[in-house]
């Protein structure tokens, strides 16, 4: 499933970043967002979610969100 | 010697070169502040080498492909420029990221020392990391610091060390293998295996108490904050805030005292000049201390608000403000990376128009740099109070108002760009670390405030004071180079330059080469406006309107302008939404890249100051007096014309997509 659908404080294992953009996918792996990897949603919000991708946390988008499978 | 300071965004880097350098260059609380490379040397007392060390702050980035343009500017940096060393930050709260940068940096073969900053925030929060054996595995030599403190703990060692590796090669602990970097299945296998060695070397050597996915007590602040209702409402209460409390509150308190120094400055100035000719006295005490003193008048309330955005930024909540902006600003074809340039804006639209270089699409950039002079800068900020002031009584409404209806022609101009550029066939994404809240700190907003009082007076003393000077000349003199005779104004130089001007803002209700002239020299410098109504209506003290009604006897500010309300506050729209100053287009120039878009952007701001204008002066006269105000229908072709332009260019701009996607899904179909 899409990480716009994880639970709040649930840890997954990232599956899969399935976008188009090459760019975008690197950045998200230098951030350490990448499959095999795992990331928990603090929050839901309006336009996206609160992730915590290793000891980062980060605000992401609904686009993003998406590409991310879980 | 040149140290170059690299490590990922919003780890310290800037705040560690201002510390070692005595620089005052802009810090953030949030990532991507820093958006070109900046040098200076490293202070004495932190440099025990004979050698002059070179410190070079870079943009940050999260790994040497990058992403953002000024994330290229560092791995670039690196590669090409050969500094002698490298002090890598790391944030010490995230190891398990930052790392994974550090272990590129060390194959380049320059020394690297590990900065391991905000290493207080770990001692905080019960984690531990193993400096000895952290050096050991990476290879090269790791200390804590923490640039905020008083004692900049760690900081002369990070420097000693670096001195001391000067012309020493560097071991990598990670090589990557010999792969083809077009290979991308290679190249993410290869950075899998740079991420585990650095999982394994975090895992011997960091001990956490507290984990990162863990809820923690900000989690419920931010919850508010980035809440699409409540979170909207605090931002522009806060932004209400800023203003109030530097436009009508504690700015003109201080401003009140500071004039009363200005005036008897010029009547000292003008004792002086007694017994000097007219003309020189004129000059000298209307001309050049009267339209100084004017602008230097306003500095109290550029520089509280320049202390109040400073804490804005330090204390985190940047970062929160674009999350919440974003769904709104993606509406119109930006994102919540746009917010950022749009906020600093308000302090200078030059650093705003630069900070748009954080975004990583070319039309979003564009548009943010052509966007952010909507926002009043400071320079503008003088203009505002002043009309505020002699027209609405101080209100407390048109400063906030002028700000909100520059982010309403912001998304309206948005939206704009938008049909032009057809941007619903594109995808854009907004992705934003959230730092970590941090107490602001007094000392940097103070250092903020002051550097840009600095500037403010040497603005005023040079480009202003000149201008001032060369309108008091234009306005003494006509083209005979005769004194102007009392009641004969019209017949001076810059009357008969200012007034075919003056002809065209007749339909906006400031027909009047005084008021021309004074949007004109705007373009200048948005203090000039000030400076030059200052000196072509020979009034000095703006600030305290009632004093001068006493003093001058000869009625009030408004009186002296022979404007109503409805027309100044039109002449005062026009001047905060036109172009800005030439300073200003510059950095759109610079940051666009594209004629075609600078021509576009001057287009865009020319058409919607004028509009603005005619629209508040023709409808508030409507309201007011019952009839239309003066040159209502040439005005309107005006704006007809205007309007017409953009419709027939988003029109065309929907009718070449749309064929350009035609033919791209026929090809597809042939294929």
């Amino acid at each position: 499933m899409q990480l716009t659908e994880a639970n709040i404080g649930e840890t997954y294992i990232i599956q899969d970043i399935v976008t188009d953009d090459e760019e975008l996918k690197s950045f998200l792996f230098s951030l350490g967002c990448y499959s095999g990897e795992p990331i928990t949603v603090i929050s839901h919000l309006k336009g996206g979610c609160v992730v915590s991708i290793k000891d980062g946390r980060y605000n992401i988008d609904k686009g993003i969100a998406g590409s991310i499978l879980i | 010697m040149r140290i170059a300071l690299a490590g990922n965004p919003n780890s310290g880097k800037t705040t560690m070169y201002n510390a070692l350098t005595g620089r005052n260059e802009r810090v953030g609380n949030w990532a991507g502040v820093t958006i070109g490379s900046i040098e200076s040397p490293v202070k004495k007392e932190y440099a025990n080498s004979s050698e002059e060390l070179i410190l070079v702050d870079l943009p940050g980035a999260y790994s040497m492909s990058p992403f953002t343009p000024e994330e290229s500017i560092t791995s670039k940096y690196v590669r090409d420029e050969n500094p002698d060393v490298i002090i890598n930050i790391v944030d010490a709260t995230n190891l398990s990221r930052s790392l994974f940068f550090t272990t590129q940096l060390l194959e380049l073969g320059i020394p690297v020392v590990v900065a391991l900053n905000k290493s207080d925030l770990n001692e905080k929060q019960g984690t531990n990391i193993n400096v000895k054996n952290l050096s050991e595995k990476l290879g090269c030599p790791v200390i804590n610091t923490v640039s905020t403190s008083s004692d900049k703990k760690g900081l002369k060692d990070v420097i000693e060390a670096a001195t001391k590796l000067n012309g020493a090669g560097q071991k990598a602990p990670y090589l990557q293998a010999e792969i083809d970097l077009n290979d991308k299945h290679a190249v993410e296998a290869e950075d899998r295996k740079r991420f585990a060695f650095v999982n394994d070397i975090v895992k011997a050597t960091e001990t956490r108490k507290v984990l990162t996915k863990e809820k923690n007590k900000f989690d419920k602040i931010d919850a508010i904050l980035t809440n699409k209702v409540a979170g909207i409402l605090i931002f522009a209460l806060v932004m209400w805030g800023v203003f109030w409390v530097s436009q009508a509150w504690l700015g003109p308190l201080i401003a009140d005292w500071l004039v009363a120094y200005i005036e008897q400055f010029q009547g000292w100035v003008a004792g002086l000049l007694e017994s000097s000719p007219a003309i020189v006295s004129a000059l000298l005490a209307d001309g050049i201390v009267g339209g100084v003193g004017a602008v230097i008048g306003f500095l109290p309330l550029v520089m509280v608000m320049y202390f109040l955005i400073a804490m804005l930024e330090d204390c985190g909540y940047m970062a929160r403000v674009s999350i919440v902006m974003d769904p709104i600003f993606k509406r119109v074809g930006l994102s919540g990376k746009s917010v950022i340039p749009f906020v600093i804006g308000t302090g200078c639209a030059i650093p705003g128009i630069m900070a748009s270089r954080t975004i990583r699409d070319e039309r979003e950039r564009r548009a943010t740099a052509m966007l952010t002079p909507f926002m009043p800068c400071g320079a503008k900020l003088p203009v505002i109070a002043l009309f505020a002031g002699a027209f609405f009584a101080d209100a407390s409404w048109v400063g906030p108002l002028m700000y909100f209806v520059g982010i309403f022609l912001i998304l309206l101009g948005a939206l704009l760009v938008k049909q032009i550029t057809g941007h619903k066939y594109r995808k854009s994404f907004f992705i934003m670390e959230m730092p970590e809240y941090k107490l602001p700190s007094l000392k940097r907003a103070t250092f903020s405030m002051l550097n840009r009082a600095k500037a403010y007076i040497i603005k005023a003393a040079t480009i202003i004071l000149v201008c001032n000077a060369v309108v008091q000349i234009m306005q003494t003199f006509n083209w005979q180079f005769q004194v102007v005779e009392e009641g004969m104004e019209d017949t001076s130089i810059l009357a008969s330059i200012a007034s075919p001007f003056a002809v065209l803002l007749i339909p906006l209700g400031f027909g009047v080469w005084q008021l021309a002239a004074g949007a004109i020299t705007g373009f200048i410098a948005k203090e000039n406006v000030v400076g030059t109504l200052a000196v072509v209506y020979g009034v000095t003290n703006f600030i305290d309107t009632d004093e001068l009604a006493l003093v001058g006897g000869a009625g009030d500010v408004a009186a002296i302008f022979g404007l109503t309300s409805v027309a100044a506050l039109a002449y005062l729209m026009f001047n905060l939404y036109t172009p800005p100053c030439f300073a200003a287009i510059g950095a759109m120039n610079s940051e666009m890249q594209s004629k075609k878009w600078l021509w576009a952007g001057i287009g865009l701001q020319l058409g919607t100051g004028y509009t603005v204008a005619f629209l508040v002066y023709q409808i508030g006269t409507l309201i007011t007096t019952g009839s239309l105000g003066n040159g209502f229908v040439p005005g309107l072709i005006a704006v007809l014309a205007f309007a017409a332009i953009l419709t027939i260019i988003v029109k065309r701009s929907k009718a070449k997509v749309n064929s350009e996607y035609a033919l791209h899904n026929k090809g597809v179909e042939q294929a």
